[in-house]
């Protein structure tokens, strides 16, 4: 359910983010989200820049996944959840009813906590996808597969077991897959919820240094429980605190000399 | 919300930090109260106690650089944790050039020949001291108690320092044009007034540190500066 009508003031307490040179992939603007009648989100109001990473941080349950959820509609999955507001990538309305949802999440991917591989080879995992949107010629899919497999960084060690079974490989390399397959339909924008909460550090590592590679050519958004991934990664940092966005800015500046209380208290470990 | 860090270790490493620096700035300010002392009454046997209680100030500023080291490696701490760890390394490092600055008052004591000791230069040496060991004090205050109005006070109070030293610097001049066998003295005399006025500049530091400390940014002002001249340019930085 759209209502155009909310208007809101940001109920952000800081100096807005200078904004020159920066080009608004995602505008949040009075954003409301109901799981019933359980207000989750309250008047969120955000930019997302085309280019830059962005890192939703905060408490269990403060709203950060619900709001990643809502950039690609993922609650209309389930009955009694609704967003009230406006959320528009570049210009397009995401949550209106009219919105076609395929579409919409063909351009904004998402990678989740687990790794989730089709159980099927490697090669199908990531043609899977791309046949849905496209018909592309048996040799255009060998070479989109090669070019989403290299971009994701997983290309050398699978290029001579394509038709393994994608559930065969590693954790780490799963998740590869998992970013693989999505930026194989060629998404502007990426969402990670929690990508490395289940990896060890070395697969961590790749998966950080492939955020780093990717936000050339993509829009990331990363929702994280681990400070020092959300400083490594990220260009602005978002903390949220029981469903309100409570600061947002530079990630320098968040985890440096934030401005808020509430956002020191969490990211220094002083909170409950 | 609260103080206090979720792991009560982290809270326990950090106010170790803080009282070992605190403890050096206690060090810090007797060998400067001590070299002075020695230096305007010509106490050699005191100011081999300055200069042997030098290591002492080092072996504290290595354990603060370890335990900090250590706690950003333990803790990867932000924010207002890594703000306080950041300058408990600033500080001790400033508090330990202050401690070699003492200790070099101390040699130049030792060095220090003949019956010429003027008494109206070595007051006016006394009192850039007292003025240094006041900041000094202050801004150690301003540390431990996390007191902006104080280290900004101290940051802007170093302009009176290095009038006197400028001054001080003409006048040795003089005596020494006055007759060449001064030369030696006044030459010693000089880099001792230098020290201290070095020192004045570290509280300075100091007090920008803990500004930094507090409020997670540099000190925006241009600090007040008081004679202009190229003499006194070239004198104080």
């Amino acid at each position: 359910m759209n209502v155009a009508t909310v208007t809101t003031t940001p109920t952000v307490m800081h100096a807005p983010v200078d904004a020159a040179g920066l080009s608004e992939r995602i505008s949040i603007r009075g954003l409301n989200f109901y799981y019933g009648e359980n207000r989750a989100l309250k008047d969120i109001t955000l930019s997302l820049y085309a280019g830059k990473v962005t890192a939703f941080i905060g408490p269990s349950g403060c709203g950060k996944s619900t709001l990643l959820r809502v950039l690609n509609r993922m609650y209309d999955l389930y009955p009694n959840q609704r967003a009230e507001g406006h959320v528009d990538l570049d210009g397009d309305d995401i949550l209106s009813p009219k919105q076609d949802l395929n579409l919409l999440r063909a351009r904004i991917g998402m990678v989740f906590q687990k790794p989730t591989p089709f159980p099927m080879s490697i090669y199908e995992n990531i043609a899977f996808g791309i046949r849905l949107y496209e018909r592309l010629s048996r040799s255009e899919l060998d070479e989109r597969v090669e070019s989403a497999l290299r971009r994701a960084a997983l290309w050398e060690e699978v290029k001579n077991k394509l038709n393994a079974n994608g559930l065969s490989l590693s954790g780490g390399q799963q998740q590869r897959l998992c970013i693989a397959r999505t930026v194989a339909v060629q998404p502007e924008v990426i969402l990670f919820d929690e990508p490395c909460s289940a990896l060890d550090p070395i697969s961590t590592a790749k998966i950080e240094g492939l955020i780093d590679e990717l936000k050339a050519e993509y829009t990331i958004v990363i929702v994280t429980h681990n400070m020092q991934q959300a400083a490594r990664v990220s260009d602005f940092t978002a903390f949220m605190y029981m469903g309100e966005l409570v600061e947002f800015d530079t990630t320098s500046k968040m985890f440096t000399a934030p401005h808020d209380r509430r956002t020191q208290d969490y990211i220094t470990g002083r909170f409950g | 919300m609260s103080n206090e860090h979720t792991s009560k270790a982290f809270d326990t490493d950090l106010q170790d930090l803080t009282r070992k620096v605190s403890e050096m700035g206690g060090l810090a300010e007797r060998v400067v109260a001590d070299a002075v002392q020695a230096l305007t009454h010509r106490n050699v046997e005191l100011a081999t106690r300055v200069v042997a209680a030098d290591p002492n100030i080092d072996a504290l500023q290595q354990d603060i650089e370890e335990k900090a080291i250590l706690t950003i490696a333990r803790r990867q701490p932000m924010a207002i944790d890594l703000r306080e760890i950041v300058a408990a390394l600033r500080v001790s490092n400033d508090l330990e050039r202050i401690g070699d600055l003492a200790k070099n008052i101390g040699k130049r004591v030792g060095a220090l020949e003949g019956d010429f000791y003027p008494s109206k230069l070595l007051r006016g040496v006394e009192h850039m001291a007292s003025l240094v060991l006041n900041q000094l004090k202050h801004v150690l205050d301003a540390y431990a108690g996390r007191d902006l109005d104080s280290a900004l006070a101290v940051w802007k109070g170093d302009q009176e320092i290095d009038a006197l030293c400028t001054s001080l610097f003409r006048e040795l001049l003089t005596y020494m044009m006055e007759d060449p066998r001064n030369i030696t003295f006044c030459i010693h005399l000089m880099f001792c007034a230098k020290n201290i006025e070095r020192m004045g500049d570290h509280a300075t530091n100091i007090a920008e540190t803990v500004h930094y400390m507090i409020e997670g940014r540099p000190i925006a002002d241009q600090r007040p500066k008081g004679d202009t001249t190229a003499f006194a340019k070239a004198m104080v930085t």
